[in-house]
C-alpha cells in the first residue's frame, strides 16, 4: 500500500487517540482505585490501608485525590463501569448515593471487621456502606486571650452575646456547616430538627461579636491574626495544629455533646470485588488505631486501642452526638435557605 | 505637580498595593520556617519548596497539568486557527451564529462545563480519562485561540493575500508565506491564554479526576482542604514564577503590547 500524507496524517491521528486515551474507566483486574482527601490524609491512606491491602492480596491500589462530591459525579456518570471502587464520603452524600442505589450493601459475610463496627454507622449509611473515622465539632479557642474558655455551646452563646468574646464560625458556603454547627449548636439550645428558632434566635443575639470562616484554614487565620479569641471547629484539625507547633491553640468538646463529624466508606454497584478486601482493612483496629494516630481523629471500630497520646484526645463515641444526617438531608435546603436570609453570610 | 496628577498617581499606587500586597503575603509565607501559614512569619526557611518535590502527587499532577496544557493548546490552534480564518473574512450570517457558538464557553460557569461534559463524554465512552479532559479543556481553550486570532486577521488588508496569488502563489504558499507570518502575534497571544487557561483551571478538571489524570490545582485544592502547612504558598509562588517567565519569554519573543493590542 502507498503511505501518502493523508494515511500518515490518518495513523498518527489514531496512534495519539490511543496514546492519550490510555487510562480505561476501569483499570487491570489486578487494580483497586480507592480515594483519600488530599494530604497527610492520602499518606494515612497509603500507609495504614492500601499497604496491608497490597500484602494481603498482591493487587495494586492507586489512590484518587479529590473529594467526595466529585467522586459521587463520576460513578453517576459511568455507573456500570464506575472509575472508583471504593468511595469515602460525607455522611450526607453518602445517604444520597444509597437513596440512589448506586452503592452495595454492606455485610459481615463480605467485610469480617463490620461486626465490631456500631450497628448505627452501618444504619445511617441505610446499610450500604459505613463510617471509619469521626471527628467532633466544638470550641477552639486561643489561649493568650481566652483564660476562661465557655464549657459548652450555652455558655459559648452567652459569651459571644455580651461580646466576652469575638467568635468565628463556619459560614453556610462550608458543606458540614448545617450538621456540625447549625444542627449542634440548635440541638444544645433545646431545637429540633423541625424547628431551629433557637439557632437562629443565637445568631441574632450574637451577630455584633461573630466573624466568617469559609474554609477551615480561615478559621486558623481569624485565631492567629487576633481576628476572633475562639470560635466552631474540629477537634482533630485543632490537635494537628498544635502537632505542628501552634501552642496557642485549644480544644473543648462541648458539654452538651458537640456533633459527630463522621466519614463514611462506600462500594459502588459493578466496582472490583477486590474492594471488598480493601475496605475490610480500613474496617481493622489495628490499621484503624494507625490512622487515628496519624490524623489526630477518632475511629470506629470498638476493638481500637488508642495511643497514649490519642486517648487523652479523642472524645469517646458516646461523648458526641451522631446526628440525623437522613432527617437533616430534608430539610437542608429550608435551613439553607433561611440562613441566607437571616444571616446572609 | 496639580492637584489631579497627585490624586492619580496616589490612586495608581493604592492600586497597585491593593493589587500585588496579598500576593506578596503569599510569597512571603512561601518562605517561612514555621509549620503553618501565618503573616508575619518568625523566620525564613525554603523547607517548604522542598516538600513539594517530596509530595509525589503535587509532581504526578505537575505532569499532568502540563501535558494536558500542551495537548489542549495544540488542539485548540489545529482546531482553531482555520475556523478563525474563515469566520473572520465571512460575510454569511452563519459565520456569526458560529463565532459566538465557539466563543460561548467563555460565558458559561466553568462548573458547568465540567459537570456536563463528565456525564456527556461518560455516555460517549470517554469517562474519566486523559482524553475526555483533554477534549474538554480544548473546548474552553478554543475561544481564546479563535479570539485572538480573528482579531488580528481582521485587521490585516486581503490586498496582501490578493497580490502573492496575483503573483503565482498558491493557496497553500500564500498561507504559508504570507497569512502565517501576520497572524503570528494573534495565535501566540491565543496560546499564551489557552496555556495559561488550561494549566490553571480547577473547576473543570475536578470532575475528571483520577489517581492518573489529576491536574495540579486539583491537587493542591485537596490538599489545602486536608493539611495547614505553607507549601501550597510555596507552590504558588512558584507557579507564579513560571507565569512572568512565559510572559517575559513572549515579550522577548513578540511583545506584550503587539499580542495584547490584538485580542
Amino acid at each position: 500500500m502507498k503511505l501518502n500524507r493523508r494515511h500518515f496524517l490518518g495513523a498518527g491521528a489514531a496512534t495519539g487517540l490511543v496514546g492519550l486515551s490510555g487510562l480505561p474507566l476501569r483499570a487491570q483486574e489486578n487494580v483497586l482505585n480507592v480515594t483519600a482527601y488530599g494530604g497527610v490524609w492520602e499518606q494515612a491512606i497509603r500507609d495504614c490501608f492500601v499497604a496491608p491491602f497490597e500484602a494481603k492480596t498482591g493487587a495494586t491500589g492507586t489512590v484518587s485525590l479529590g473529594g467526595p462530591a466529585q467522586w459521587l459525579a463520576q460513578v453517576e456518570a459511568n455507573p456500570e463501569n464506575p472509575p472508583l471502587d471504593v468511595l469515602i464520603m460525607t455522611p450526607d452524600l453518602a445517604v444520597i448515593a444509597a437513596e440512589g442505589d448506586l452503592m452495595d450493601d454492606f455485610t459481615v459475610e463480605n467485610l469480617p471487621n463490620l461486626a465490631d463496627i456500631p450497628q448505627e454507622f452501618t444504619d445511617a449509611c441505610l446499610g450500604k456502606g459505613t463510617y471509619f473515622d469521626y471527628g467532633v465539632g466544638g470550641i477552639t479557642y486561643n489561649k493568650q486571650y481566652v483564660s476562661e474558655p465557655p464549657k459548652g455551646f450555652a455558655e459559648f452563646v452567652e459569651g459571644v452575646s455580651s461580646g466576652k468574646y469575638i467568635a468565628s464560625v463556619p459560614s453556610i458556603s462550608y458543606g458540614p456547616t448545617p450538621v456540625f454547627f447549625l444542627w449542634a449548636l440548635n440541638n444544645a439550645l433545646g431545637g429540633t430538627v423541625d424547628n431551629v428558632d433557637p439557632f437562629f434566635e443565637a445568631m441574632a443575639k450574637m451577630k455584633d461579636n461573630l466573624v466568617f470562616w469559609a474554609g477551615p484554614n480561615d478559621f486558623f487565620n481569624h485565631l492567629a491574626s487576633g481576628e476572633a479569641d475562639l470560635g466552631i471547629y474540629f477537634d482533630g484539625r485543632t490537635w494537628n495544629h498544635v502537632d505542628e507547633g501552634v501552642d496557642w491553640i485549644d480544644f473543648i468538646n462541648p458539654e452538651e455533646g458537640g456533633a459527630m463529624t463522621t466519614v463514611a466508606v462506600q462500594k459502588p454497584k459493578n466496582a472490583s470485588p477486590l474492594a471488598w478486601d480493601y475496605i475490610n482493612e480500613m474496617l481493622d483496629p489495628v490499621n484503624q488505631a494507625k490512622f487515628a494516630d496519624i490524623l489526630n481523629y477518632g475511629v470506629t471500630n470498638k476493638k481500637v486501642q488508642y495511643s497514649e497520646k490519642l486517648a487523652a484526645r479523642v472524645p469517646s463515641m458516646s461523648d458526641a452526638l451522631l446526628p440525623p444526617y437522613a432527617e437533616i438531608a430534608r430539610v437542608r435546603n429550608e435551613w439553607v435557605d433561611r440562613w441566607n436570609r437571616e444571616i446572609g453570610m | 505637580m496639580r492637584l489631579t496628577d497627585i490624586l492619580l498617581w496616589l490612586f495608581t499606587a493604592a492600586f497597585f498595593v491593593f493589587m500585588l500586597l496579598p500576593i506578596l503575603v503569599v510569597v512571603v509565607i512561601s518562605f517561612t520556617s514555621a509549620g503553618y501559614a501565618a503573616f508575619p512569619i518568625p523566620g525564613w526557611s525554603l523547607k517548604w519548596f522542598a516538600r513539594i518535590f517530596e509530595y509525589q502527587p503535587f509532581i504526578d499532577s505537575l505532569w499532568v497539568s502540563l501535558e494536558l496544557a500542551v495537548v489542549a493548546t495544540v488542539a485548540s490552534c489545529v482546531l482553531g486557527i482555520p475556523a478563525a480564518l474563515y469566520l473572520a473574512r465571512s460575510r454569511s450570517g452563519w459565520a456569526t451564529a458560529i463565532t459566538t457558538f465557539l466563543l460561548s464557553p467563555l460565558s458559561m460557569p466553568m462548573i458547568v462545563i465540567g459537570f456536563a461534559s463528565l456525564f456527556f463524554l461518560s455516555a460517549l465512552g470517554f469517562g474519566v480519562s486523559f482524553l475526555a479532559l483533554a477534549i474538554v479543556h480544548t473546548v474552553i481553550c478554543l475561544p481564546y485561540v479563535i479570539r485572538t486570532v480573528t482579531a488580528v486577521y481582521r485587521g490585516i488588508s486581503p490586498a496582501y493575500e490578493e497580490a502573492a496569488m496575483i503573483l503565482g502563489a498558491s493557496r497553500l504558499t500564500t498561507f504559508r508565506e504570507v497569512t502565517l507570518p501576520l497572524i503570528r502575534p494573534g495565535i501566540a497571544a491565543g496560546c499564551l491564554f489557552s496555556f495559561l487557561t488550561s494549566f490553571d483551571n480547577l473547576p473543570v478538571s475536578y470532575f475528571f479526576g483520577s489517581a492518573q489524570t489529576n491536574t495540579l490545582p486539583v491537587v493542591m485544592l485537596a490538599y489545602m482542604e486536608h493539611q495547614f502547612d505553607p507549601s501550597i504558598a510555596a507552590l504558588s509562588t512558584l507557579q507564579l514564577a513560571l507565569a512572568v517567565v512565559a510572559l517575559v519569554v513572549a515579550d522577548r519573543l513578540y511583545g506584550i503590547e503587539k499580542m495584547t493590542v490584538a485580542t
